[in-house]
């Protein structure tokens, strides 16, 4: 049984987003189909350009702030409602999220529930690298170059990432309930493989909202759907 | 001096930036607004400050405004018209104060490293530490240290005559009438003027190790102006050093002229030289883990022109320091507390030796509590003890709502 039937408006659709995220990797899925399975593999166009958060503009600053590296921004694309016997997720794994240039790289992480997240600090300054989202909320504590502090995350969800002292730097951390989604590359292409037969609803998730949602069908044959979204 | 429809508009562009910043990214904005690709930023702040009423006007920043009874936004432009020009202006609003151009500056960048800053127009002081981060979302209480804020019998448009004149003064700097130069009441000043900024030209070198900057401006650390009113100006030097991320270690020096040219037409026979402020003041700060410590020395002096009988001979000098530590209990909430101290020397009137002013002692402390980001809601207690003046003691409350993108 589908888990989430939306049909709201846009702005609900985007203001509820990361709670429609939550939902819909919650641990019940539709049955499993017997047959071969597919992948669904396509692009996400992001029309809005790629570009650097800018820090506030800050005139008590005796010069300029150091200028940063333009920031990917990827888009996460994802199946909003899961196949059944998909939440049997292999070991807990570890992922990280890099401090670099003032910058949290990658922008965007994806990862499943049970996932542990390393925080190193790679610059020579101070960071503090907390979150309020209610999925986890945690403050780590200001920290130098060459240390790392690490974060569970064991409740599906999106998870809003801050550094307490350079207010510029953001960053998301998506934590499914499955093993169903992908991170776009430079290029825009994602894959998600090993899906089984059956009708889904593919989202495409950028920057906090639900950009996009579509109707997909893995045939019993299995084989690769084609498929891709422009954001604008 | 009240502006209600220019404090009110100012407010309404705060609110309507942020709320651009909701429309365009459908959530609470956690980044600047940005126009025309990214050149033009846009950053703001909108406070709103209730207190308890404060007989001792131990918090007033002017004779109208006391720091925990006020409404204040600020919005902040940054045009750049290249990688190595930029413009900034910062609108500010406030009640008491009405709508003020608080910085206006353009900053040049010559080197591709950004070594090398220049930046002229109404610019930031060099001075110290707090005077940058006097901006609510920077500072961990509510009050301010006392040499930034508190209200000092020094006057630089009026003088006293006679080392009497100054005594009679003590403990009532929110109200101060001397009889050499503007004779009407008015407010006398900080030590270091943390609510205006000065205009003139400065040069920063070497970040992020090293920093050093100097300021040549028309006005004075007590007195910041947009127009020379002395046919002086001040310079103003802060050399920094961080030999780690944890601590960043600070000296700064001042020296300018500070009596206005009203004081010396009074009284043409004033002896020269005798019209200066200068300070020396050292900082600190150090953080780790959860904690965060600053502190702040300043030491100050002002020579007013010595006149009658009794006069005032020695520099008005002031030594001020503070130490305050915040500690983050949980990701929504910290706990901070200040304690700040301000003494002054003695001169000889008529009744003996006696400090010129009243030395005044503050203890604040306070929580934060972060309700979403951007949104910061303080509140504190502030404890005031005076040597002098008609309000010896004074226990005060004040809460504090905080917008900012």
């Amino acid at each position: 049984m589908p888990m989430i039937r939306r049909r709201w408006p846009a702005t609900v659709r985007a203001a509820a987003s990361a709670a429609v995220v939550a939902a819909a990797l919650s641990p019940a899925g539709r049955p499993l189909a017997a047959g071969a399975d597919g992948v669904i593999k396509g692009t996400v166009d992001i029309r809005r350009s790629q570009q650097t958060t800018e820090a506030r503009p800050a005139s008590a600053g005796l010069g300029a702030a150091p200028r940063r590296p333009v920031e990917f921004r990827p888009a996460v694309v994802y199946l909003d409602t899961a196949p059944g016997g998909a939440f049997e997720l292999p070991e807990p794994g570890r992922a990280a999220m890099d401090q670099r240039d003032q910058a949290f790289v990658p922008h965007v992480l994806a990862i499943t529930v049970g996932t542990t997240v390393d925080f190193p600090n790679s610059d020579l300054t101070f960071h503090n690298v907390f979150s309020l989202s209610r999925t986890r909320t945690f403050d780590l504590g200001r920290y130098s170059r060459g240390r790392s502090k690490s974060v569970r995350f064991d409740r599906p969800g999106v998870v809003q990432v801050f550094c307490d002292i350079h207010s510029h730097m953001s960053a998301y951390i998506l934590v499914f309930a499955h093993r169903y989604f992908a991170v776009t590359d430079k290029g825009g292409a994602f894959a998600i493989p090993g899906i089984p037969p059956g009708s889904y609803t593919l989202a495409v998730w950028h920057e906090g909202e639900v950009r996009d949602t579509r109707a997909v069908t893995i045939p019993e044959s299995g084989g690769t759907i084609e498929t891709s979204f422009a954001l604008r | 001096m009240h502006s209600r429809p220019g404090l009110i508009g100012a407010i309404a562009a705060v609110l309507w930036f942020g709320a651009s910043g909701v429309a365009s990214a459908q959530h609470w904005p956690t980044e600047p607004v940005t126009f025309a690709g990214g050149r033009l930023l846009v950053g703001g702040d909108a406070s709103v400050t209730y207190g308890s009423d404060d007989p001792g006007w131990f918090t007033y920043t002017d004779y109208e405004t006391s720091a925990i009874r006020r409404v204040r936004a600020g919005v902040t432009v940054e045009a750049r018209a290249s990688d190595r020009v930029s413009f900034l202006t910062e609108i500010r609003a406030e009640t008491g104060v009405g709508v003020t151009p608080y910085a206006w500056y353009v900053r040049i960048s010559p080197l591709a490293g950004r070594l090398l800053d220049i930046q002229a127009g109404r610019i930031p002081p060099v001075f110290g530490a707090f005077t940058r981060r006097a901006y609510p979302q920077d500072n961990p209480l509510i009050g301010s240290p006392q040499t930034y804020q508190y209200l000092t019998s020094v006057r630089p448009d009026a003088v006293p005559a006679t080392a009497d004149d100054l005594l009679r003064m003590k403990g009532r700097g929110w109200l101060v009438r001397y009889p050499v130069g503007d004779a009407t009441a008015h407010n006398g000043v900080a030590t270091v003027a943390a609510e205006r900024w000065d205009t003139g030209v400065q040069v920063r070198i070497g970040p992020p190790v090293f920093e050093a900057a100097l300021a040549y401006t028309v006005g004075s650390l007590s007195d910041p102006r947009v127009t020379d009113n002395n046919g002086g100006g001040q310079f103003a030097g802060r050399v920094a050093w961080r030999p780690g991320p944890a601590l960043t270690l600070g000296v700064s020096a001042a020296r300018g002229t500070f009596v206005a040219d009203d004081v010396r037409e009074a009284r043409p026979d004033a002896p020269s030289g005798r019209d200066t402020q200068q300070a020396l003041g050292v900082d600190a700060e150090v953080s780790w883990g959860r904690w965060l410590a600053r502190g702040e020395y300043v030491a100050n002096s002002w020579r007013v022109p010595p006149l009658d009988a009794p006069r005032i001979v020695d520099p008005l000098t002031s030594h001020a320091g503070y130490v305050e530590a915040r500690y983050r209990l949980h990701p929504r909430l910290y706990a901070a507390i200040r304690g700040d101290l301000m003494r002054f020397t003695t001169i000889a009137g008529s009744a003996g030796a006696e400090t010129w002013e009243a030395g005044v002692t503050r203890v604040e402390y306070g929580v934060g509590i972060t309700l979403r980001r951007g949104l910061l809601l303080k509140t504190s207690v502030l404890s005031h003890w005076r040597d002098g003046g008609r309000v010896t003691t004074d226990h005060l409350g004040a809460v504090q709502l905080l917008f900012w993108f």
